[in-house]
Order: structure tokens, then sequence, then C-alpha cells
């Protein structure tokens, strides 16, 4: 098993302390503001990546996962006027809950199975927030949600904080046995299953792993917007966390988180487009599809950082 | 009673036409095709163009949106999907890319704002004191009989007998000299064309907007996982399933419950029989 290397822990350390520091230096609320989007898309990236990217089962529809997360904050805000610190662990638990529902039935399955539920899941959840609108607000969708924290400076540093502990945890499992356990289902389920791994239960426990944290996001993402509103479940969230690990490097949960930070920043520079980023997105898809099938932040540092390994 | 007879039966043939060509698409080509729903958006918005904007004669502008449709349909598969077919998610999140483009394309051409299509037929049929629509007698007839004729196409001609030939084995197919890449093409567009044709003919009853694809693609997926993936049988009965189920809970509850039918449907199928009614084995 590959341990970590100093080389990489300094290069995070480097990429952690320059997040932590640029709204300092560039002192503005905005900025502030976008970096926090930045890294609440990169906890969803590296959540979908831990489950997806390492069992190969892709996930088409975490926006349920974070739709779930952040309408528990909601309705704790809005119809319970609980503590908004609540919403965190609360959000987590209703996260995984939605996910064993769907993974129970589907993950004992091979095939597209899974894919199919997970999209099919998320877009009955966005008609159903619009349908059952006296209790989610419908097409407005909750709001008067209490930040957690009222400095949006000490919001962003606690987000990040988050991200960093996320990403350490996730990678950490991910180099564990059980990561390798993981990838050997990719590789070849029937295999793991004659070797007697309970090839279910490790897909399972890994989604309900990556739906937590996609939960965890949802609920900053809640407490960070002060509102939740049905797009959050839509098909379009799903595609854009995909299209950030694909950028990162699937697989390799840093590159996902990275690589959705650089997107998001990405998103901000081209929001004079309008209703054309969308295009630009998928355009951005279709090329590293044909063209980088293994992503662009991990294969570049890998082969940035090979000669001192 | 008679209401839910005849609306039950038109939701059917409309869910069996976008699943149908759903399942063929993956039965024979092994394509899970996310575009298929934007397919059936083309297809409407096809119509919109021509009977709306340019006020050509229903027997032109809708095989002329069909075969649109059926062409964007082969391109697809050709330039895009083609040169990816080596990773089922690579496939997958191709055909997802394909739709999300033609959605937006669809908004900036023309906006996110209904559009109407004028009926095809503006009469009202009664039958057995039940007054339905002739456009929606007209979805019902044309569904019904666009199955009949894909099923003699596919167990009567040797170009079906070709495309039962691939979706069995395709390599054994291909050592018999069939030449797998165009069967791939002309099952494309038939896929796409009866979604093209389906969104059509609901165009002057349905709202029309960009994102109308999504929800009838959820559909097709929960009738296809019902009805077994890859039969095209086991869509047509599941569909049944699936149209009759809807209206009756329509009737009986409220239309806003209907979206559950299809999510219960497919949790129970998958913790029951996960092969679907009529599974793979009896693939057509």
């Amino acid at each position: 098993m590959k341990q970590l290397s100093i080389i990489d822990l300094s290069g995070a350390v480097v990429v952690v302390a320059l997040l932590a520091l640029a709204p300092v230096l560039l002192n503005s609320n905005y900025f502030t503001g976008v970096l926090t989007v930045c890294v609440i898309y990169a906890i969803w990236a590296a959540s979908w990546d831990f489950m997806s990217g390492l069992t190969g089962r892709e996930n088409f529809g975490h926006s349920l996962f974070i739709g779930a997360g952040a309408y528990t904050a909601g309705f704790l805000a809005t119809a319970w006027y609980a503590n908004p610190w609540y919403s965190l662990p609360t959000a987590v638990v209703v996260a995984v809950a939605f996910s064993l529902i769907v993974g129970f039935p589907t993950l004992r399955l091979r095939g597209p199975y899974f894919a199919l539920a997970m999209l099919s899941a998320s877009a009955i959840m966005q008609r159903l927030c619009l349908i059952f609108w006296e209790y989610s607000g419908g097409e407005e969708g909750l709001y008067g949600l209490d930040p957690l924290i009222q400095s949006p400076l000490h919001y962003y540093w606690f987000v990040l904080a988050i991200l960093v502990a996320a990403v350490a945890i996730l990678t950490a499992l991910a180099q564990s046995h059980w990561g390798l356990l993981l990838r050997a289902i990719r590789g070849d389920e029937a295999t793991c299953q004659a070797a007697g791994i309970n090839v279910t239960f490790y897909k399972i426990a890994s989604l309900t792993i990556s739906a937590a944290f996609a939960g965890l996001g949802g609920a900053l993402y809640a407490h960070y917007q002060l509102q939740v509103s049905p797009p959050l479940f839509s098909v379009v969230v799903s595609i854009t966390v995909i299209i950030m690990v694909y950028v990162g490097g699937i697989g390799s949960i840093y590159g996902p988180a990275l690589g959705a930070i650089m997107l998001t920043l990405l998103t901000e520079l081209l929001r004079s487009f309008g209703e054309y980023r969308l295009w630009v997105y998928t355009l951005t898809l279709m090329l590293i599809l044909f063209f980088l099938p293994n992503g662009l932040i991990a294969p570049l540092w890998r082969r940035l950082t090979e000669r001192f390994r | 009673m008679l209401e839910i007879l005849i609306y039950g039966a038109v939701s059917s043939a409309i869910y069996a036409m976008l699943a149908v060509g759903f399942t063929l698409i993956f039965g024979v080509a092994r394509i899970l095709n996310l575009a298929h729903g934007a397919f059936y958006a083309l297809g409407a918005y096809a119509a919109y163009v021509f009977t709306g904007l340019l006020h050509w004669p229903l027997f032109i502008a809708a095989p002329l949106a069909v075969l649109f449709v059926a062409l964007f349909g082969v391109l697809m598969e050709r330039f895009l999907v083609r040169p990816l077919r080596y990773s089922q998610l690579a496939v997958l999140m191709i055909t997802l890319s394909v739709s999300l483009a033609v959605e937006q394309g669809l908004f900036i051409t023309f906006g996110s704002e209904y559009r109407n299509v004028p009926s095809f037929v503006a009469e009202k049929i009664s039958i057995g004191g039940v007054d339905i629509g002739g456009q929606r007698l007209l979805a019902l007839i044309a569904g019904v009989l666009v199955l009949l004729l894909l099923w003699l196409f596919i167990q009567r001609t040797r170009l079906g007998a070709a495309i039962l030939a691939v979706s069995q084995d395709p390599e054994a197919a291909q050592y018999m000299g069939i030449p797998t890449n165009r069967i791939f093409s002309v099952v494309m567009a038939i896929s796409a064309g009866t979604a093209a044709l389906a969104g059509v003919l609901v165009s002057p009853f349905l709202t029309v907007q960009p994102t109308m694809g999504l929800l009838p693609m959820v559909k097709a997926f929960a009738i296809v996982i019902v009805g077994g993936l890859g039969s095209i049988p086991g869509s047509i009965l599941a569909a049944l399933l699936l149209g009759y189920s809807e209206t009756i809970v329509a009737y009986l509850i409220s239309s806003s419950w209907t979206e559950l039918v299809s999510l219960v449907a497919v949790v129970t199928t998958l913790m029951i029989k996960p092969s679907g009614l009529l599974g793979r084995r009896a693939a057509f």
C-alpha cells in the first residue's frame, strides 16, 4: 500500500495555506463568498469520488444527498426553530438514511441499476418538493435560516477546516485495507465475491459514508445561502459534481476537491456568459472524456512530483 | 370507469413508445442512453417549429420532425458514443452531457416559457359517453401502430433478424458477417425516432418546454426496470401497468401522487425480482 509521501503532504499544506490566506489578502466579502461555495463543492466532489470513484458504481444522483442535507437544515430552522448547530449532525443522519433506502435495493445488483435509480430518485425528490409545496415551500423553497457563524471569513475557515478533515478522512479510508477492497470491487466484482468478500456490504457502507459527507456539505451550503430550494435536488447539481470529479481525476479524492475549486472559480469568471455557462461545462466534459480520460489535476500532480519520489 | 380505461391506454401508449426505444438501444448496443428524454423534447420542439411557426401541414411536419431527431440520434451515436464505448461510465457521461446540451440549447433558442403546438385533430370524439380529445386518440392509435410495425419489422425482416442476432451476441454476429456498427446506427435511428414521435404526438396537449424530457425519461427508466432491461414485451407490459396505475392513482387520490407510482414500482421490482417482469433472457 502506498504511504503518503512528504511531497504530497507539503503540497497539501501549501494549497490549504493558500486557500486559508486568499480571502485575507484579497479582503473582499464577495470573494470570500465565492471561495466558500468553492470549498463546499469540493466537499461534494470528494464525497462523490469516495463511493463512485473507488468502486466504479457511478452515482448520477448525488444531489439527492446534498438536497436531503440542505432541506434538513431548512426544516430544522423554519419548522422547529432549532439551534443551527443541530442541523449538521441531523443532516448527516438524514442523508445516511436516504442512502440506505436507495442503496439496499440497487447496490445488491450489478449493471446500471444503481446509476438509474439514483438519477430517478433525485429527479423525483425535486418533483415532490414542488408537489408538496405546503411543507417544502415549493418553487421558492425555505428561507430564513440562521448563519452558523456570523462573520463570513470565520465561516469560510470553518468550512475549509471541514473540507480538510473530509479529504483527510476519505483519503485515509481510501488508502486503508478498506479502500483496497473497494478498488478490487471496481476491478472485478465476481472475483471479490468468490474470494469471500461481502461485496454488497462494502458498496453500501461506502455509499453511506459518501452520503454523510454530501449531506454535511448540503447543510453547510444551506447555512451559507440562508435558504434552500428545489434546484438543489436537480440533475444539474449531480452532473456538475461529476464533471468536477472528472476534471480532478477520478478516484484520487484530492484531485476532485481541487477540480471543484478550480471549476467554481472558472464559473465565476464565466459569469458574464450567463445562460451559456452550462454549455461551457458540458463542452469541458466532452473534451475531457475524449482527450483526458484520466482527468487533469491528479495526473498532472503525479507527473510533476514523479522525480521527487 | 371507462374514462380510466381510455386515458390509461393513452398514457400507456406514450410510455411504451418511449420505453421500447430506450430498451432497444440498450438490448442491442448496450448503450444506456441518458439522452433519450432529449430526443422526446427535440421531437416536440421540431413539431412546434414546423407546425406552429412554419404552418406546414401535419403529414409533412410530423415525419420530418421524426426524421430530424432520428438523424440527430444517429450522428450522436456515430461521433460521440462510439469512440467511448470501451467504458460504460463514459457512455453514460457523454449521453448525459448531450441531453444537458440539448436542454440548454432549447432554453437559449426558445426561452423557458411554454410553447403551444396547434392540435392536429381538433374534434372531440365521444366513446360510450366519455369525451376524449381527438389528439389523444391519435396518440393512442399511432402508438399502437408503431409498436406493431416495430414488432413485425424485428420478427419478419432480414434486418430485424440481424438486430436480434446482434442483441444476443455481438461478436458471433460479426463473425457471421453482420455489420454490427451499421446495426447500431439503425437501432439508434429507430430508438430516437420513436422517442421523437412520442414527443410530436403529445406536443399539442402537454406543455412544450426545455425541461420536458427529464420526467418522461425517468418514467421510461422505471418502465424498463420493471419490465426487464432489454426486453421489448416486458417494457410494453410495464408501460401498461404504469400507465394504468398512474391514471387510477390520479382519479382516486390526486394527480400529485402519480410521481410516486414509478418510484414505488422501481423499488419493489428491485427488491423482489431485480431482473424485471420479463428479464433479459427473453430478449425480444
